[in-house]
Formats: structure tokens, sequence, C-alpha cells
């Protein structure tokens, strides 16, 4: 990015300054104001997807997906108008009617990304009706399940795959509302140049790619914890919110009844 | 200096030689173009043109959107079905496609990749047998109409380049520039972003490496008028882009032209030809001491590709998903540099203004609007075609006296000022002057120019159902809204059609609506409810009739569940 003058701008009545290129995502978070995303992490370049992370700048036509447009002089930015949770409680409900809820990764972790915008929500059941036809299953690899129907297409495992890894092989296939991820030319998994390296599966958001030895295995709910949270726990405590951030997921809370 | 990606190309030459894309081809070219295989699979099972397996021995392609389906393409349709089922040929594969392109000869179907138009069942069985054979069908017939264009200021052939020629002798670009912003031209694709401004951005861009591309993708139900223009004016719009690479510093221009516009391709390419010959285009334009290259690149389909952003996408080789905007293409286009990217009409304007002036070209205009403009009318209409007309010409004007009013002396029942994308306006409004402003002051919008006419037997929710399905099947994907929503929408109006409409579908569609216009990456996303709200708007009591009273008032809908 080349140097320049910071980017003053305004997001929830709050001023910030901002360094020139930076997302309206990033400045929001840099104030601690959490947009809600589901194709957006924060080790991977953003794509504007899911559109979950619609916010409202102040003069523009439409909404505008804050982890992908950037910071502007004088932008004014709202991210919670009627508007707009309007529109994200629209987009979680389309996702939630194709989705097999509670998916592979709700049943085992209780940390599906979608079952939980949904429950903030309160989507119980998405009036377009639920699709149970199956997208196909998966399960040729030995130790990543593929559940097609809980995927979102939020790209993450693809960026995971090619971005964060240098393995090249997850991508799109189709188009519309038939696209899906595939492997290569589209073969299982297991036939496909995939290394197994799991990237793709610790980056899904959902239950469309699994750790296949604990999906399935009945535990409780689990809770997910903030960085902040996690930090005031004695075991974490020296370590850096950005790791734990980025780590979201990998530790949950979880109560267990005594026997 | 590269023009376009050799990949979609490459991928072309492969189906030709094998009929379709074997993996072990794929595999090849992976290796010898260093693009990774789920890349190369990503953009074979994106474009309709592409195969993963063998073509059938006959295939049939039939149009079923917005003017075909006015001309009896559903029951076309379910007819040849029938008759394949029980005559053959054996192996015979009929499946419905996205507008081809001859919404003013339809119904229009594809055999073989073969486009015949007019049909019927009865012209088109011995078709299926020629196929069936590897029999040559026949071809189209692309030639000049004769009519003299406005918009052409040459009246002589030896007289083609003469705007071109100027500039390059008196490097003027401030006035071009200067004179389009003067003449108000605007995009004529759809958007309308001032010509002048586009072009002045480009110039201003930073860097030596440039693009001029023409968007000649037209694939939105009811528009033909750039296969119009490119049968007929072909030498303008290669004058347009030599005129913007000029002005811009831009060495290299394309022409993006859909792959069911064979005969145009050809005739484009004629035309290079013939501008490199006069010495438009070349090493050393007119003697200017600049380069301008130009070739077509053909597209491998969809209607998503005339999207600008998706298009330059395809033109690199990859899949034809729109980007996220800002930044756009004036400063980080094909190949992410400076690009202007101009509809074919709006290049094809360009010589007359800069020749006869911007006075000259305004005053064209009717009812205040500046210019001219080129339509297609199409659907119950006597005489389906397209037309040159003055911007601001009442629809009234176009309907009934160009295109002779409706056909078969139907009472006139609604219109479309620009295909599925404008929505569908009431006969109340045919006064309106076709010019962007009068039409988004009533809710719609110029568009490209794409006139549909719907006669008294036309069903509101069919139609509307009709469009949203178009705009289904040619999503990309990428987004949500788009990708989830436009198929959620074709479910609910289903519903509604077969009896199974409840009131509360209202709320939905509106919930439906809010969240794809205001959220959808690109254009398609955001016009995906247009045609349901606009019938809602405009033609309610016949939504309530289905709603409410589980009827059809047309009598078109199954309502099955009655």
């Amino acid at each position: 990015m080349s140097p320049g003058a910071a980017v003053k701008l305004t997001i929830d009545g709050r001023e910030t300054s901002v360094a020139p290129g930076t997302t309206i995502f990033d400045a929001a978070r840099g104030l601690g104001i959490e947009i809600p995303t589901l194709c957006h992490a924060q080790h991977q370049t953003p794509v504007g997807v899911c559109r979950v992370c619609t916010v409202d700048v102040k003069n523009n036509r439409v909404l505008a997906a804050a982890c992908v447009r950037p910071a502007e002089d004088g932008m004014i930015v709202a991210t919670a108008t009627d508007g707009v949770q309007r529109a994200r409680r629209t987009l979680v409900e389309l996702l939630l009617s194709d989705h097999p809820s509670p998916c592979a990764r709700q049943r085992a972790t209780g940390d599906c990304e979608l079952e939980r915008l949904g429950a903030g929500y309160a989507v119980t059941t998405p009036r377009f009706g639920h699709h149970d036809a199956s997208r196909g299953r998966d399960e040729s690899s030995f130790f990543i399940a593929v559940d097609h129907t809980a995927c979102i297409l939020c790209d993450r495992c693809i960026r995971g795959c090619s971005e964060v890894k240098n393995n090249f092989v997850i991508g799109r296939t189709g188009k519309g509302h038939q696209a899906g991820i595939a492997f290569d030319t589209d073969v299982p998994m297991a036939a496909s140049t995939c290394v197994g390296c799991g990237e793709c599966m610790v980056s899904c958001p959902t239950g469309a790619l699994t750790n296949r030895k604990i999906v399935d295995v009945d535990l409780p709910a689990g809770e997910e914890m903030s960085a902040e949270q996690l930090q005031k726990l004695d075991i974490f405590k020296r370590m850096s919110g950005t790791f734990l951030d980025l780590n979201r997921g990998a530790v949950v809370r979880r109560r267990f009844e005594p026997s | 200096m590269t023009g376009g990606s050799s990949i979609i190309a490459e991928l072309r030459a492969i189906q030709r030689a094998h009929g379709f894309i074997p993996v072990t081809a794929l595999r090849d070219l992976s290796e010898r173009a260093r693009v990774p295989l789920y890349q190369l699979h990503g953009v074979v099972s994106f474009f309709p043109h592409f195969r993963e397996s063998p073509a059938p021995p006959v295939e049939v392609l039939v149009c079923d959107d917005m003017s075909c389906h006015r001309r009896g393409a559903s029951a076309l349709l379910a007819a040849l079905e029938e008759h394949v089922a029980q005559a053959g040929p054996p192996g015979t594969v009929v499946r419905p496609v996205s507008c081809l392109g001859r919404c003013d000869r339809a119904p229009a179907c594809a055999v073989n990749d073969t486009i015949l138009s007019r049909v019927t069942l009865d012209g088109l069985a011995p078709h299926l047998l020629t196929a069936a054979v590897g029999g040559t069908l026949p071809a189209e017939h692309a030639t000049p109409d004769g009519r003299a264009l406005r918009v052409d200021p040459y009246a002589e052939a030896g007289q083609r380049y003469g705007a071109a020629r100027k500039l390059a002798t008196d490097g003027d670009a401030a006035g071009v520039i200067a004179a389009l912003k003067a003449s108000n031209l605007r995009g004529m694709g759809g958007a309308g972003f001032p010509t002048g401004l586009k072009w002045e951005i480009v110039r201003n861009a930073e860097g030596s490496e440039k693009y001029i591309v023409c968007n000649g993708d037209e694939s939105e139900p009811g528009t033909f008028k750039d296969r119009y223009i490119l049968e007929n004016a072909p030498h303008l719009l290669v004058e347009g882009m030599v005129l913007a690479g000029l002005v811009t510093g831009a060495r290299q221009g394309i022409v993006y032209i859909r792959h069911e516009y064979e005969a145009q391709i050809e005739i484009v390419e004629r035309e290079i030809a013939r501008a490199r010959a006069a010495g438009a285009v070349g090493p050393d334009v007119f003697g200017s001491g600049r380069a301008f290259e130009l070739e077509v690149f053909v597209s491998p389909g969809g209607y998503i590709c005339g999207e600008e952003s998706a298009l330059l996408e395809a033109i690199e080789g990859k899949r034809a998903e729109p980007r996220n905007k800002p930044p756009f293409p004036g400063t980080h286009g094909l190949w992410n540099k400076p690009t202007v990217i101009n509809n074919v009409e709006t290049f094809v304007m360009t010589p007359t203004i800069l020749l006869r002036g911007p006075e000259w070209f305004k005053a064209q205009g009717k009812s205040g609007a500046p210019g001219l403009k080129f339509v297609g009318i199409s659907g119950d209409v006597v005489r389906p075609g397209a037309y040159e007309i003055a911007m601001g010409t009442p629809a009234r004007e176009v309907i009934f006296d160009l295109a002779g009013g409706i056909a078969g002396g139907r009472r006139f029942k609604a219109w479309a000022p620009s295909g599925p994308s404008s929505g569908y306006l009431p006969p109340a409004l045919v006064d309106t002057p076709l010019d962007f402003k009068a039409l988004a002051d009533v809710g719609s919008m110029l568009g490209s120019g794409a006139i549909v006419v719907l006669s008294e037997d036309a069903c509101m929710l069919d139609m509307a159902l009709n469009a949203v399905r178009f705009f289904r099947n040619e999503s990309c994907g990428k987004c949500v809204p788009c990708r989830v929503g436009s198929a959620k929408l074709v479910e609910i109006l289903g519903d509604i059609a077969r009896g199974h409409g409840r009131p509360e579908h209202l709320t939905v569609i509106d919930d439906l609506a809010h969240a794809l216009t205001l959220t959808s990456i690109c254009g398609l996303g955001q016009v995906v409810p247009v045609p349901i709200k606009s019938v809602l708007t405009h033609f309610r009591p016949e939504i309530d009739d289905h709603l409410l009273r589980r009827r059809c008032p047309a009598g078109v809908c199954p309502m099955t569940g009655v």
C-alpha cells in the first residue's frame, strides 16, 4: 500500500483515523465495533461474498460489504441500522433455509458460525421453506468429511488451500444456484491432489468440512469465547489477543452435568 | 502488450478438437499454461459453452425467455420433447437455454450450435434429421439492411475513419473529451455513465499500459440492437475504439462479442482488417506514431459477462464473477490497468459527435433529451426489429408506428422498456419518452433499449416468473443474496403460480427485494426483484387474483394446487 495521509472517517458516530487501504471492517474493529461476517477471516484476502458484513455508507445507493470496502476520507458509516439488520437477517435466513441444521460442526462442537448467527437473529424456521435436498457428501478422505449441503460458498476453504497454504486444490465448480466447491476437476477428495493438510477444515465456518474423528461424538453444546474472555483465564493470560481472536472456535466453553 | 488471456481460446480449441473438454486435455493445458487444474475446471464448469462430456448426436437448445416465451416457446419446448421421444432422432437432447439474442425472430433455438429462428415444430423436424447425420444446417444471413443510419457521418465508404484521421493528425485529445462531454453522451449499455468523463478518467490515470474494451455481450432478453449495429455499422465501432485509444493512450483494444453472434464476429473481424489496411489500426495509426491494435474476444457465454467487471474476468481467463467495486475499471480494469469499457452503441456514437459537433448530436433528440438511440423491439408487435430513433422518442411511437402496434389485433397490456431488468409498465405510461431521466422518473430505466411488448393474453405473474427465472439461471453464484435469493424468489413465484400462494409471501418478497437490491455485488442481483416489484406496483389486482382468489385471469399459470 502506498504511503499517504491517514484516512479520517466516522463509524457509528465515532471518529477514527486509519492508514489508507484499511477496510471499513478493520477500521470498525479498531474501535471495538464488531461487524458480523461469515466469509471474512482476518488472515485471508477479503472476498465479500456472504454480504453479512454489509454496512450503511452515507449517500451510497446500496449497502457496502465492510470487509472489502476501503475506508475513504469523510465517510460516514453506520454498522447496525434497521435497514442493515433487516438485510443481514434475510441473508442468514436464506442460508439457513438450505442448511442441514444442526450440521456436523454444530453437533460436534456447537460452533457452526451460520447457526450461531441465525440464533442471534432469532431465525427459527426460515420463511423460504426448508430444503432437505442433499447437495452431496464426500467421505473419501480418511479424516475430512465433506458435506456439500452445509456449504455456504464462503470461499474460506478455497483461500485456505491456495492462499494460506499453497496447495491449489479447492475451487468453485458450476455456476449460480448450482455452484459448489470442488477438488481439482470435481473428483472425490481422496482422489484429488489434496495433501490432507486440514487447512480447509479449520477454515470452514460450518459443517461442510469437518474432522471425521470428532463428528457425531456426543458432546454438550459448546459456547465460543471471545479473546477478552479467554485472556481472563490463567492459561491464556500472556497470549496475544489477536492470536486468540484468529483462533476463535479452537477453545469453547462446555458445561458437563455431574454424573 | 497482451490482449486477452489465451485460456478461453485454448479451451475453445480443445472443444473443437474433441467435441468436449477431456480431463486429460485439461491437465495438459494446466501444465502448459501453469494454471492450477482446479482453476481451469472452475472456468470450464462455469461457462455454458464448455462441455465436460461428449455432446449428444443432436442437441436442441430452445430459448424460452421473454420474447420467445411470448411467441410460444414453452409450447414448442413441450411439443419438441414429445416429438423427439416418439420420432427421434435417437439420442436427441432437448433443453431450455437462455436468450439467444434473436428476440425479433422469436422463437429461436440452437441445433448443434447453429442458431435457427422463427422456428416451428414442423420446420424444425427436418433439421434434426440433418443434424443427426452430421449435415450442414442453414446459416443465418447477416447483411446490412440498407437503411441509412443517422449516426453514420460517412456518405461514402472512402470517407470512413475521418474522425480518427483528424485526431491522429491534430492530437487534440482534450478537444475530444470536451466534445463528448458537451454532447451529453452516456453509456448505452444500461448504466448511463457519462462517456467523456470515463475517457478522461482513463486518460488521466497513471501508467502506460491501458486498455479499450467493447462490451458486445448483449444477452438480456429483448436486447439485440448491438447485433444490428455490428451488422450495419462495424466501421463506427472500430473507429470509436481507435478514438478511445488515441485519447487515453491505450494501445490495445478488445471487442468482446457473445459466441452466438458468429456472423457478426466475422463482420467485425473483416472490418478490423479493412481498418488495418486503411491505416486506422496497427503500429502507427494514420502516421501519428501511436499504435493501436484491435482483436475480437469471443465470449464463452452467459448474461453475467455483460457486467463489465465480470467481462474483464472472462477476458483474463477466469470465471466471469463480478468484482467488488470500488475500484472501478477506469483505474483498475483489465489486468488491473486503467480501462475504458463501453457498450457497442456508445463507441458507435463517437465519430459523428466529433465530425458534426456536439450541438448537432444533441439536436437529434426529442422531448428535451439529447442524441440518438438504438432500440430493439420484440414480443407481441407486428414488426419486431431494431430501430435507430431520437433519444426521448415516446415509447408509443416505437411500439405503434415503427413496430406496427400489437400483433393479431389484440389489446395492449404491458411493456418493458428494457427487458426483465426494467420491469413491466402499464399502457398508461406508454407516452413516456425513451430517455434516461424520463424512465427513471417512472421507476424504470432506459437500460439497453430492449422494448418488449405484451398483449392481453400474457399473465403478469407468469411474465415476472419468467424474468426472475432468467436471472436465477444467469446468476454467477458469487454472492449469497443473488445466488440463494434468486432461487428462492423463483420458488415463491412458482408456488403462487401453482395456486399455493399465501398473503405472507408478499412480506417475504419485500424482505428479499430489500436484501437483493442493497447487498448484491453487481447489477444482476440488484435487479432480480424488479420484475415482480413492478408487477406488484402496476398490476396488483392480477397478483391478488392468484394469491387470494386462486385463479389466473389470463389462464396461463398452472394453478394445479387449487
